[in-house]
């Protein structure tokens, strides 16, 4: 697939805060018309790599690409066609909600009037109360409103689930479906495994600065790692296991085994399982 | 420029205040001259003996006994100083609250170059200091006419000072800007610092010798209006120095933004 076809390509980049580790020689690609989610805990780099990808951060080494076009050479291009929300949705505290809507609107030259009301209703954003009034979900509502209503080709979120609550987050991800089927691409990132499984087509997952897996979710949750659960000499076992299963069982002679069961694992484990893996092989 | 009118109407209430502040006490000052003018002649002779003290308010070649000696020394000095601080407190605001308010992750998302931002919000503050002169020197104006002394004031002098205090206060409030595009909080107190400081070195290096050349530092120095309403000019080599600071911190400040990552 050429870099055309991809909505974000990432070579290579690496981005570091000094002496301090940001994100390490990371690749990875989004296809146009995709729901990626991109999975890590708090300070492993996803808002690193979101930020390069805005042009907010100067990355030392490899390239982004954004539809094509080099994010070093043509951010104002690339940023027409972005819509991003921020994890901490921050405005102007003295401005109306709808004044914040209407100036990125214009900053972008665009009449959004009509999208924006759809938006406002749908996610019940108040128009006339002021920012400074509003909590930290209300804020991150009218931060949807404001990456949303231009109908940008590619929306970047940034972990957009908290503060919302639950009736809140299942509106947004329908919006984010509804978009997505007339196009959209979708990169967020989150810690909510739960979220990404059941609306992502493709999920990353990154580790301190370094991408550790990429792949569909389906793929990642059908890996050929197991969990296992079993009665191993009277004593309840319960772990995550990745290799031959004949390795497996062959490690079970001469022990009781008292009973056992071999499940398909979890996004969830899936992710710990990987964590677990890396750490064992930093600690070897 | 929609950030520009965005920026503009954001700043609109802290203009309002500043304009008021400087422009009424000023204002006020000059309608006091006549409770004042048969006292005057007796603070004048005591300020004669001050020696040094009267070389440094100008005193030296204004007779504060008049209006105009009385406008040079004591009302300019205080708009030139309230002009510099509402310069300083602008300018290091002017880029760094962004930063500071967690809205760079809105205003820099949007599809403008950095170096537009920067450039309009630098034409806010020149805006700000600009209408902040103009509301003022009105308000002066309207004192002398009040006290019937126009004829007196309305001179060349008079434009060549508040020229000269604009230009001043641009520079100041550059120079504030610059800072404000290197760091992530407003620095407030470091604008407003550094502005009394240069405010003390014109003083200062008007009083020792062997400081005279902090006066190639303080943009207060070619800005002194007892001198200018003294002399009838403005020192063109210092002023020069003036544009030429306003213009490398702007182009810095331009640069440094343009480069900065916002993490």
């Amino acid at each position: 697939m050429s870099g055309q076809e991809y909505a974000v390509s990432i070579q290579n980049m690496t981005k570091n805060y000094g002496k301090n580790r940001g994100v390490s020689h990371l690749s990875l690609s989004v296809e146009k018309g995709d729901i990626y989610g991109f999975l890590g805990p708090n300070g492993a780099g996803k808002s690193t790599t979101i930020r390069s990808i805005l042009g907010l951060l100067r990355f030392q080494e490899g390239s982004i690409s954004v539809f094509g076009m080099d994010v070093r050479k043509h951010q104002r291009e690339i940023l027409k066609e972005i819509g991003y929300m921020p994890s901490e949705a921050m405005f102007y505290p003295s401005m109306k909600t709808k004044e914040v809507i209407r100036l990125a609107a214009d900053m972008r030259g665009m009449d959004c009037r009509k999208e924006a009301a759809m938006l406002c209703e749908r996610l019940k954003v108040e128009p006339e109360k002021k920012i400074e009034e509003l909590s930290l979900g209300n804020r991150k509502k009218v931060s949807i409103v404001c990456a949303m209503q231009h109908r940008p080709r590619l929306f970047i979120f940034d972990e957009p689930t908290s503060g919302l609550d639950p009736l809140m987050q299942s509106e947004f991800f329908n919006l984010i479906l509804e978009y997505n089927k007339q196009g959209t691409t979708c990169f967020l990132s989150s810690h909510v495994l739960s979220e990404i499984k059941k609306y992502c087509r493709h999920a990353a997952i990154i580790k301190e600065g370094k991408l550790i897996c990429s792949d569909t979710v389906e793929n990642l949750t059908k890996s050929n790692a197991k969990h296992i659960h079993m009665i191993r000499d009277g004593k309840e076992e319960d772990f995550m296991y990745q290799g031959s299963l004949n390795e497996l069982f062959a490690g079970f002679a001469g022990h009781d085994i008292g009973d056992i069961t071999i499940e398909e694992p979890g996004l969830e484990e899936i992710f710990m399982h990987y964590y677990e893996k890396e750490a064992e092989e930093a600690a070897d | 420029m929609i950030l520009y009118k965005h920026e503009m109407k954001m700043n609109a209430k802290n203009l309002l205040i500043w304009t008021l502040s400087v422009g009424l006490i000023c204002f006020g000052c000059i309608l006091l001259y006549t409770s004042l003018e048969e006292s005057i002649q007796g603070i004048a002779d005591s300020f004669s003996d001050l020696g040094a003290m009267s070389a440094a308010l100008g005193m030296d070649k204004m007779n504060v006994a008049t209006l105009r000696g009385y406008y040079a020394t004591e009302i300019a000095m205080m708009h030139s100083l309230g002009g510099a601080m509402f310069a300083a407190i602008l300018g290091t605001g002017m880029l760094a609250k962004e930063e500071s308010g967690h809205t760079t992750e809105f205003l820099c998302v949007l599809p403008i170059e950095r170096g537009r931002i920067v450039f309009q919000k630098y034409l806010t503050l020149v805006s700000n200091i600009v209408i902040l002169n103009l509301a003022c020197i009105g308000l002066y104006v309207l004192g002398f006419i009040a006290m019937g002394e126009s004829g007196d004031l309305l001179t060349k002098e008079l434009a060549l000072y508040h020229g000269a205090a604009v230009m001043m206060q641009l520079e100041v409030g550059t120079i504030c800007f610059l800072i404000s595009a290197c760091v992530r909080k407003s620095m407030m107190g470091a604008g407003l610092g550094l502005t009394l400081l240069l405010f003390a070195a014109d003083m200062m290096c008007r009083i020792v010798p062997a400081i005279e050349d902090l006066k190639y530092v303080t943009p207060f120095y070619y800005a002194n209006a007892a001198v200018i309403f003294a002399e009838g000019n403005v020192n063109l080599v210092m002023a020069a120095g003036g544009a030429g600071v306003i213009i490398a911190c702007y182009a810095a400040a331009q640069w440094v933004y343009c480069k900065k990552d916002f993490a």
